[in-house]
């Protein structure tokens, strides 16, 4: 692979579409610390595919010159999850909202995560449904007022953390917008993971929901305190904290295999993107005596 | 139920309760059938359970081609009372009923039927301590009635049990009994047909053949979340998966079905998924999406029996409308309706070509009565499929980019524009579900309702549809099937043609005049369907829904209106009894009229 001055790389990922995001979002940081990532690790923006679905967030990939796929509300990771396995030469990532991916989309969400698809989804969670202006979210604290809860919202919200842990997932993080430079490491070390990875990534909506104040207030960095990111239980333990926010690397296991790794073992080192071809006499022949 | 022509063909059917083998015993004897040199469909009336209730197999074989399920019972066994009620009223004149008077009490023999009481579970407790192989004994029993060759009968059984050598002996044994019992049993007079043992036919249901024309089309990504009748696919994918290469993604619903299959399409595999109603229905935004993204998608419904979860294990043609339909506002698509099995394994290899070729959607109508439900003979295959990939580009030349994107959406004149896959060096580009311009970026937001955006929209808009004529320049007439000329033309579309061929030539023996027109190519429809209508002096229409969709569907596309129409919506196949009805009731009908 050819190596490019950092300078030189960023400047690959660069788009001619201007964001449209309001300004203060905080998906700016998290379209930086993404561009950033990329370009440290020397990956060309052609082996690079990222996966959206619908919301502020989900316009990310277009922002950045790579290839993207700006598809369907909830439904990115099941995409990602069909190019990594057609393709396993991409490094595949999804970004999209938290209304995305743990509301209509979660089921995909948690499976691709038992299953450990060697896929990258960057979660920007505002705590709200931004595009749609500002309703209640999976993530949307209890008492929280939006359009759809006026008198504060009466549900608990979900953690994605701890439900991502238990669900298996090999790589659990959590970032914020706000600190792109963490944000970009953390990005680099899931695309660097053997398997699946969640950066859940506080990304504040400064429109409908502006959290910066409360992040800053009660952040503090895994790096440097004594959590290890082999310890699960550990892990477990610091996603259940709501006093105060740990952000940085929860939990890495690469004791399993990624999907596409079983998968190219059990079936075929060929990739279906380079198979589109008929059966050979061979195989026709094995075929067609089981059916006579 | 009776039939005085005489055909060099058998009806067989075998019933039972889930759980006593008749399904097994049934694929064997197709199986022994098709290597003595017949031609073969069967049926398989199951349930949606596994063990109990009531399950029956049915096999048409003949000498020469056979399409469905044939005229009656010649051959009926039934190992439960519950399989003699239900079948023994359909068994011909001349036919034998095979049953164990220790377990069924025969009743009411139709005139000219005979019977054979034979010890069926008094032989299989011999080879095991529970009757289980009462189903090999009558299976050796119907293979000596019929005068096959011990030895295929033998081979066959030998096969389905290869992994268990002492089970594979006792069942040998045990259809032997049944068979030297047939010799010694055997009326004096009874239908047989020639078999010819230098000749070997192959058998497989739609659900097989669709895989296996998917697959050497180059298709080496499937999904699926299991759901009868379409699992067979699945089933059949995994199975063959490491030898073919084939990746299977088993999902989490069959929405992440359907965007898996999108995403790995876009990625540059060949790439399906199918599903049945209820799954299809789940997919419908993805279906749109495909087609906004102008991604190629090859999507199969095995129809069965709705609405709803409806009869799992039934067959129906309800689902055009909904396919016809499917997601909101307009895009193009292609809908391919095969006739039989051999129809679905040449129409799923041009499916691929037809979705990559225009990048749609294109989807294949089955049903469960040629899926699942319904092996047939199948004649010497062609794997020289061709594999056309359409406006692929493998490298981006200046005109194609701006420096910084690969101009994905380019307006051409049909429609189609230049497509590059990701990993391909300097193509980048984002695949886009909102509307958008010529190099894929967004019309849905800052530009929105701008004059440059409002034109944009009409002109991809425009151009996605504009496909279509494409598409319907490669979609195929109705087959004629009978004579050129006739007094009535039966329409009909996918598997609902099958009984019509086998009604066709017992109502030229009764003085009727009939041909039909066997449509597979759905929509678009082909120009030439119109004036081939218009021609037919007199039109019928078969299908099976409570609706008559897809007559309703000519009439919006042609103007042309199909006044008679025989619907069937119970969730059995069509019965080419059924058919030779229809017609003799309209003929005769006209006859009085014209008298009066
Ligand atoms: C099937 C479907 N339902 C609803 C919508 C409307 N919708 C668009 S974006 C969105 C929520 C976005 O919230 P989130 O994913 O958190 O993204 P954000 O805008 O906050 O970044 C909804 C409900 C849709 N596009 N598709
Ligand atoms: S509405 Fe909120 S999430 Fe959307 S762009 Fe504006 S600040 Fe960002
Ligand atoms: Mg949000």
């Amino acid at each position: 692979m050819r190596r490019w001055s950092n300078l030189l790389s960023l400047k690959l990922y660069e788009s001619d579409v201007k964001p449209d995001w309001c300004p203060g979002c905080g998906d700016f940081g998290v379209l930086a610390a993404l561009k950033n990532a990329l370009a440290t690790l020397q990956i060309p923006p052609e082996r690079v595919q990222i996966s959206s679905g619908i919301g502020c967030s989900s316009n990310l990939p277009g922002y950045i010159r790579t290839f993207g796929h700006h598809g369907l509300h909830g439904r990115p990771v099941p995409v990602a999850t069909g190019i990594k396995m057609a393709n396993p030469d991409m490094v595949v990532i999804v970004t999209a909202g938290d209304g995305d991916e743990y509301g209509i989309g979660f089921n995909h969400l948690v499976h691709a995560a038992r299953r450990n698809h060697d896929i990258k989804v960057i979660v920007m969670n505002n705590e709200i449904y931004g595009l749609t202006t500002g309703q209640l979210s999976p993530t949307s604290e209890k008492g929280q007022r939006t359009k759809t809860s006026p008198d504060g919202s009466i549900i608990y919200p979900l953690n994605p953390l701890t439900t991502l842990l238990g669900a298996g997932a090999t790589f659990v993080a959590r970032g914020f917008s706000g600190d792109p430079k963490q944000l970009s490491s953390l990005i680099q070390e899931a695309i660097k993971h053997r398997g699946f990875a969640l950066i859940d990534t506080l990304s504040p909506c400064v429109t409908w929901h502006d959290i910066y104040d409360k992040v800053r207030a009660k952040m503090y960095k895994l790096e440097g305190t004594a959590h290890d990111s082999s310890d699960l239980i550990s892990a477990y333990r610091l996603a259940l904290e709501s006093d105060r926010i740990p952000l940085g690397l929860f939990y890495r296991t690469e004791d399993r295999p990624s999907f596409e790794e079983l998968m190219s073992e059990d079936v075929t080192s060929t990739y279906p993107v380079d198979n589109a071809r008929n059966l050979t006499a061979e195989q026709i022949a094995s075929v067609m005596a089981r059916f006579s | 139920m009776s039939t005085n022509h005489t055909r060099a063909d058998l009806t067989l059917r075998l019933g039972a309760a889930a759980g006593d083998g008749i399904q097994s015993a049934g694929e064997i004897m197709m199986k022994t059938l098709s290597r003595s040199g017949a031609y073969v469909t069967t049926y398989n009336g199951n349930q949606s359970l596994i063990r109990g209730g009531h399950v029956w197999f049915h096999i048409h074989a003949g000498e020469i081609p056979v399409y469905s399920l044939g005229y009656g019972i010649d051959y009926l066994i039934a190992l439960t009372q519950l399989a003699y009620d239900e079948h023994y009223g359909e068994v011909n004149s001349g036919g034998v009923v095979i049953y164990d008077s220790s377990q069924v009490k025969a009743h009411d023999f139709p005139n000219g039927v005979k019977s054979i009481d034979a010890p069926l579970v008094k032989i299989a407790l011999k080879y095991d301590k529970r009757p289980i192989m009462k189903n090999t004994v009558a299976l050796g029993l119907l293979g000596g009635l019929l005068g096959l060759k011990f030895d295929v009968i033998a081979n066959t059984i030998g096969e389905q049990f290869a992994k268990k050598p002492d089970v594979r002996e006792s069942n040998v044994a045990a259809a032997r009994e049944g068979y030297t019992f047939a010799e010694q049993h055997a009326p004096e007079t009874m239908k047989r047909i020639k078999f010819n043992y230098a000749v070997k036919r192959s058998i497989m249901h739609a659900d097989y053949a669709v895989a296996l024309g998917a697959v050497n089309a180059g298709c080496r990504f499937y999904a699926a979340y299991p759901m009868s009748p379409a699992s067979p696919i699945v089933h059949w994918m995994t199975a063959n998966a490491r030898e073919l290469g084939i990746r299977v993604f088993l999902g989490e619903d069959e929405i992440g079905v359907v965007n898996a299959t999108i995403g790995a399409s876009f990625a540059g595999a060949r790439a399906m998924c199918a599903t049945s109603g209820g799954g299809f229905s789940l997919m419908q935004e993805a279906i749109g999406q495909a087609a906004m993204t102008e991604t190629p998608l090859v999507v199969v419904d095995v129809m069965r029996a709705g609405p709803s979860t409806g009869l799992p294990t039934k067959t129906s043609q309800g689902d055009l409308n909904m396919v016809l339909g499917i997601s909101h506002d307009d895009f193009p698509r292609a809908i391919i309706a095969p006739r039989s099995p051999e129809d679905a394994y040449y129409l799923a290899g041009r499916a691929f070509n037809l979705a990559e070729r225009y990048q749609i959607p294109v989807i294949i109508l089955l049903d469960f009565a040629i899926g699942d439900g319904g092996y047939a003979t199948i004649d010497e295959l062609d794997f020289n499929t061709p594999i056309d990939r359409g406006k692929l580009v493998r490298e981006v030349t200046k005109d194609m980019t701006n420096g910084v994107w690969f101009k994905r959406y380019s307006l051409t004149e049909d429609g189609v524009s230049p497509r590059a896959l990701p990993g391909t060096s300097g193509a980048m580009y984002v695949a886009k579900t909102d509307e958008h311009d010529e190099w894929g970026h967004d019309l849905s937001d800052v530009e929105a309702g701008l004059k440059t955006a409002i034109h944009m929209r009409e002109k991809q808009h425009v151009k996605r549809m504009s496909k279509l004529k494409g598409v319907a320049s490669e979609m195929r007439p109705p087959e004629l099937y009978g004579p050129d000329r006739a007094d009535l033309t039966l329409v009909s579309w996918g598997s609902s043609a099958l009984p019509i061929r086998e009604a066709i030539p017992v109502l030229k023996s009764s003085g009727f005049s009939v041909n039909s027109l066997e449509f597979f190519d759905i929509f678009p429809l082909s120009a030439d369907a119109h004036s081939m209508l218009a021609g037919a002096s007199r039109l019928l229409n078969v299908e099976q829904n409570i609706t008559a969709q897809f007559a309703k569907y000519l009439r919006r596309e042609t103007g042309i209106e199909i006044k008679e129409n025989l619907l069937k919506y119970n969730g059995e196949p069509i019965y080419p009894a059924e058919v030779v009805d229809a017609v003799k009731n309209a003929l005769k009908h006209e006859e009085m009229e014209q008298l009066a």
